[in-house]
């Protein structure tokens, strides 16, 4: 397959993968109790038949087809919406907080893996004792995220940043571990080890290159781990981020912020995959 | 060895906590209103909490409902993936590739999102043992992604083995093929997708009772007693408020040597 084959359809994978999320989530919304519940149908200051036309106006816009009809073409147009709780733009609601969230992402991702990749390296390569140094991010493994954010607001240090770093790190370092431990029991480092070469130019030379598309994989691996912690990290610290955002709307029922914000997870994690895979196909040519 | 030590030790965890239950004359929701936020004495072993319920009973109720709950939920994610991959195995390629892109749609999407979006549309009214079996069904309805692609691998692989050429040229139905051979065979790959489940499922069930969305009160659960530790008045008094997540660090700790070895054999 040519190179503008390849990327076309894996946008159009990814393009794909969101319309079927929009799909779910519109399903879902449709048959959510409480959806159609209109507050003015309890105020008294309207007359019975101003509210049974409310109720009526209402049944009719129940249709799963007009509810799409009407979501999509708000989509396209940039409109997601107002929010129940807030009264105020859903895309207004959310472009104020990406940046707090990307940043926070983008920190503890890179923290995560520095510190994961510094301890897989020294790690994999030891003969012995392996176990006893793997220990920390073990039991790192076994805390939930919300639980590690509670110790840290209890003992008064670290952060949000600390808190996913930590979480991201214990994940990958399990993946970089096993992955680099095949990588130094591989024939042609043991002949360059014989050789004399040292270690960090076995490291530079042969692992790192021989690993890299693996390391792609686990790149976009940390991009959904890290999505799936933002909300009790942010929820914990009171982060005024997406994830907070996505919390309150859940205990408020705010249904177009969810469904907006479950869109836009499942596009960040659909191009990252994407640029991922992209990247690749790009060196491959 | 180590899974071993790991399994004796759980199992005692299950008895110990089976055996608090049974003897102890309070259940988990019993409000003794003369000992709110009690340190622990002879009659309340690890205190209580803000309500005069006793920490040690809600605890041993916490451990075996959610390993209750998070071993159920595994089994049906299992068979949904077993299903699932199977179909795919076994389809044409069109409707394999359908099928595994189906599972790239849920497998690329934030599990907690998923899990309060899908929380959130339940009743307010729900009752706490339904929001338990919900929580946990809801857990088991999309952790099937990843193990049903790991299925649909080890089915197709199998589907061209000689045996199975055989067992067609016999004169066997796909359906018996299944059944009697390709299941027993995809039994080495099943467990271990089963075993990481389960602190999977514990986990995420933790993450979402500590934010207010995972089993309703006054039923105990991981998350739920973790909310505690939001009460500064309750952590000056006792540090037995740490119980539950010390415990809950350990059981995870003891799954997780199973999982390593589950991960090894897959």
């Amino acid at each position: 397959m040519s190179l503008p084959m390849r990327i076309v359809t894996r946008v159009g994978r990814t393009l794909l993968l969101m319309l079927f999320v929009a799909a779910g989530t519109i399903l879902l919304v449709r048959f959510a109790p409480g959806y159609f519940a209109d507050s003015r149908e309890m105020d008294a200051k309207y007359a019975e038949a101003a509210r049974s036309e409310i109720q009526a106006e209402n049944s009719q816009q129940q249709s799963l087809s007009l509810i799409a009809i009407r979501e999509v073409k708000g989509w396209i147009k940039g409109d997601f919406g107002e929010s129940r709780q807030y009264h105020v733009p859903v895309a207004e609601l959310i472009g104020a907080r990406i940046r707090v969230s990307a940043l926070l992402l983008a920190e503890g991702i890179l923290y995560g893996w520095l510190i994961a990749i510094c301890a897989a390296l020294p790690v994999s390569s030891l003969r012995k004792g392996g176990l006893l140094f793997g220990l920390p991010f073990t039991i790192l493994l076994a805390i939930p995220a919300a639980a590690m954010a509670t110790a840290c607001i209890l003992a008064e240090t670290g952060g949000p940043v600390l808190v996913l770093s930590l979480l991201i790190s214990a994940r990958d370092f399990k993946f970089l571990r096993s992955l680099l431990e095949g990588e130094w029991r591989s024939p042609h480092l043991l002949q360059g080890r014989a050789q004399g070469l040292s270690p960090l130019a076995l490291v530079r030379m042969h692992i790192l290159p021989s690993v890299v598309p693996q390391l792609r994989a686990l790149a976009t691996l940390s991009i959904v781990t890290a999505l799936g912690a933002l909300v009790p990290i942010e929820v914990i610290f009171t982060v005024p981020g997406v994830g907070q955002l996505a919390w309150s709307a859940v205990m408020n029922r705010d249904l177009p912020v969810l469904v907006a914000v479950s869109l836009l997870m499942a596009s960040v994690v659909g191009f990252a995959g994407l640029l991922s895979t992209r990247t690749l196909t790009l060196e491959e040519a | 060895m180590r899974t071993r030590i790991a399994a004796g030790i759980l199992l005692a965890l299950i008895l110990g906590a089976g055996l608090v239950l049974w003897l102890m004359p309070y259940d988990y929701a019993f409000q003794d209103r003369d000992a709110i936020m009690a340190p622990a004495t002879a009659q309340h072993w690890s205190g209580t909490d803000e309500l005069g319920r006793d920490r040690t009973v809600r605890v041993s109720a916490a451990l075996l409902i959610g390993l209750a709950g998070a071993s159920a939920a595994a089994a049906i994610t299992t068979m949904i993936a077993a299903g699932f991959g199977l179909v795919a195995a076994f389809s044409r390629p069109a409707i394999a590739a359908i099928l595994m892109f189906l599972s790239d749609v849920f497998l690329s999407l934030p599990w907690l999102f998923l899990l309060m979006m899908a929380r959130s549309l339940l009743p307010l009214t729900a009752s706490p043992m339904q929001t338990a079996v919900t929580t946990f069904l809801v857990l088991a309805a999309l952790g099937w992604p990843a193990c049903a692609r790991a299925i649909y691998r080890g089915a197709a692989a199998l589907r061209s083995a000689e045996w199975m050429i055989q067992g067609y040229a016999c004169g066997l139905k796909t359906r018996q093929l299944i059944r009697l051979h390709l299941v027993p065979h995809l039994r080495p790959l099943l467990l271990p997708q089963f075993i990481i489940c389960v602190p999977a499922f514990i986990v995420a069930e933790a993450n979402l009772g500590a934010l207010g969305l995972g089993v309703g009160e006054p039923m105990p659960s991981w998350g739920a007693m973790m909310l505690e530790l939001d009460n500064s008045a309750l952590l000056a008094r006792s540090h037995w408020v740490y119980l539950p997540i010390a415990l809950l660090i350990v059981v995870l700790l003891l799954l997780e040597s199973f999982t390593t070895e589950a991960e090894t054999n897959v």
